[in-house]
């Protein structure tokens, strides 16, 4: 994903982002439900209700985009909507699918305690051996509650 | 009956439960960037091995104990805990800067009791006949229903209507995935055997509502609060009492009515009730300099809704909130439809319900009362440690539903989703309505039709049904007409 895209964007421009976003949604929608099967006898088909909801998605974003376009200055355009803090949130977001990828083949216990430490010691700047025992414990506490208390398989992965 | 039920609650066991929920809800609530419908999407996984009744007064105690959480920061700190607390901000805080936080904090704990109480016994009373009436209703009429409440969120989410249609047409869209209910045919499964049975609604939730929201903290993590207030008497003076007791009746039975109204949730209730108490007071230029009527009548009419909203939900299917729409979900993993048929065939379970939402006022009252200082103390938990705790939570309970890896992948995407949605000002309550209200129309519309053959004049044959077609009119042409009425005027 390009950062640049978004930051210092204005709300006008995420607008139109969202209308063009939605209107492609609605299009892929209407095009997959044409293909399904068709009404009997007066009463709709798999893809008659998704073709008016696919319809009305393109009619709400087609009014979104005019609404954009046409009546801008009611929209604050100045107004920032992704700034520098949006780094932190990418770096966390990109942390977290990585931490799903391999939790599964890791396992819970290793995997989650080293993704809390991590976070821990970013976000709270506290010391190694302080993010260790707090992400350890709460790590442990999680397991115990949901895999020994509400019996859920917690056991996975090449280690614990 | 009623001793059975009175029994099954007022018990050791499930007080216990509604004090651990209401304990959980005022600690969450109170923490600035945790919201009740956060609270109640993370406690939601710990309920699925409980008993039903269990599980649900738990999480009505975290929803009834959030609500009012909220207004302990927004008080003390200036920030609401929740967005239903944001009008609590307004003459709360010009308490403490006075230095009289607990005087405050004491009108918010009275108040929100007595909003919660009219709510409760609104639902008490209304429930029961509405479900009577919901009895009548066949395809045609829930289909309808299912529209207007549709309408409704659209209209109500967000300062634009098409972004509010968009939102909930996202939902309704993602109603569609899996196999078709009436044809068994499979719809947008993209061969994906995951997507047969349908995108599992929890984990949609707890991404949108849980992960979502500590993606926006992540933004300020590095800013920290602190509480720097000693905490002064809390009980209200005679003077504070007369002024709660003629506000708090009014503003909880508006939250109550704001409630019940499909996805206006606890923030609107907050906002009319302090709008009205401001337009009706004889010195209304003193709203906003830190005035009791200014902290009761938010915090009466938030909590008002919270019995309100429950009951569109229990008798119609129709979730009032969002935290409602959750406890749909609740039911339905324990194998039980919110509808009328609930209060036929389970009626056990919906006084239990509202027994418990008693319950959970008062213990509300009692614990905010006596235990203040403790919750003002959890103001200075690091939210910087409890994020990735978060993170965690919402990871666990989307695994647990189905122990099933999809579920935290589209936990994680709707999680991505919901930050985007709300960055760029999209409400995400109407992705969860729709997901919910999408499968009851279409279902219900093709019923219909295959009742009457085809012929569209089912949907005009009952007088409830032309009575939700005057109602679906008026909530999508009603505001157009009223701003040109408006604009004549001027």
């Amino acid at each position: 994903m390009d950062l640049s895209l978004f930051e210092g964007k204005t709300m006008k421009k995420a607008n139109i982002f969202i209308a063009i976003l939605f209107a492609l949604l609605g299009v892929i929608i209407i095009a997959i439900s044409m293909t399904y099967p068709p009404s009997k006898h007066g009463v709709p088909g798999p893809g008659v209700f998704p073709i008016i909801i696919g319809v009305i998605i393109l009619l709400a974003s087609a009014t979104l985009m005019i609404k954009t376009v046409i009546v801008s200055e009611k929209i604050p355009d100045i107004k920032k909507i992704f700034g520098s803090e949006f780094f932190n949130v990418f770096i966390t977001m990109g942390g977290l699918v990585v931490y799903l990828v391999f939790m599964p083949m890791i396992g819970f216990i290793v995997s989650t305690a080293i993704l809390l430490v991590l976070f821990i010691r970013w976000f709270a700047k506290k010391s190694w051996w302080l993010s260790g025992l707090i992400g350890i414990l709460f790590t442990l506490g999680v397991f115990a509650l949901f895999s020994l208390v509400l019996n859920v398989p917690m056991s996975f992965g090449l280690l614990i | 009956m009623f001793l059975n039920v009175f029994f099954s609650v007022i018990n050791v066991h499930m007080l216990l439960y509604i004090a651990i929920g209401v304990i959980t809800g005022i600690t969450i609530g109170s923490l600035p960037g945790l919201t009740a419908t956060m609270g109640v999407a993370l406690v939601l996984p710990l309920t699925f091995s409980m008993d039903t009744e269990a599980g649900i007064l738990l999480l009505l105690g975290v929803y009834v104990g959030a609500i009012y959480g909220g207004s302990i920061s927004a008080i003390l700190l200036h920030t609401p805990g929740t967005p239903a607390a944001a009008a609590t901000v307004i003459d709360g805080y010009e308490f403490s800067k006075r230095g009289e936080s607990g005087r405050a904090l004491g009108i918010s704990t009275i108040s929100s009791f007595i909003g919660g109480t009219v709510s409760v016994l609104a639902l008490i009373l209304i429930a029961p006949q509405l479900a009577k009436l919901a009895l009548k209703f066949s395809a045609p009429e829930f289909f309808l229903l299912a529209v207007f409440g549709l309408t409704i969120i659209s209209s109500l989410s967000g300062n634009s209507l098409s972004k509010g249609i968009l939102s909930g047409g996202l939902g309704i869209a993602l109603s569609f995935i899996g196999i078709d209910s009436i044809t068994g045919f499979p719809r947008f499964t993209l061969n994906n055997i995951n997507l047969l049975s349908g995108v599992s609604f929890i984990p949609v939730m707890i991404g949108l509502f849980a992960m979502s929201q500590t993606f926006i903290t992540i933004e300020s993590i590095f800013t920290s609060s602190q509480v720097t207030q000693k905490l002064t008497r809390v009980w209200p003076s005679k003077e504070d009492w007369k002024k709660i007791l003629k506000t708090t009746p009014i503003c909880g039975t508006i939250g109550t009515i704001i409630g019940i109204i499909p996805g206006a949730g606890a923030e609107i209730g907050a906002f009319v009730s302090y709008n009205y108490a401001q337009r009706t007071s004889k010195y209304p230029e003193k709203f906003g300099t830190g005035i009791t009527e200014g902290v009761a009548a938010p915090e009466s009419g938030n909590n008002g809704v919270t019995g309100g909203a429950l009951i569109p939900m229990l008798t119609m299917g129709v979730p009032g909130d969002a935290v409602t729409a959750i406890l749909i979900g609740a039911l339905t993993v324990h194998g039980l439809q919110p509808g009328p048929l609930l209060f036929k065939e389970h009626i056990f379970l919906v006084y239990t319900i509202f027994l418990g939402m008693f319950v959970a006022n008062i213990l509300t009252l009692i614990f905010g009362l006596s235990a203040l200082k403790i919750f003002t103390k959890v103001l200075s938990v690091p939210k910087a440690i409890l994020t990735p705790m978060i993170f965690v939570l919402c990871v666990v309970g989307s695994y647990a539903i189905n122990t099933n890896f999809f579920d935290v992948g589209v936990m994680m995407l709707f999680g991505i989703i919901g930050y985007f949605m709300q960055k760029t000002s999209m409400s995400v309550s109407p992705v969860v309505l729709g997901l919910i209200l999408g499968p009851m129309a279409e279902a219900n519309f093709r019923r219909a039709l295959l009742m009457s053959e085809g012929s569209y004049s089912i949907f005009f044959s009952s007088p409830i049904a032309i009575v939700f077609i005057g109602l679906i009119i008026l909530t999508l042409f009603g505001p157009y007409v009223q701003n040109r009425i408006k604009k004549r005027t001027v």
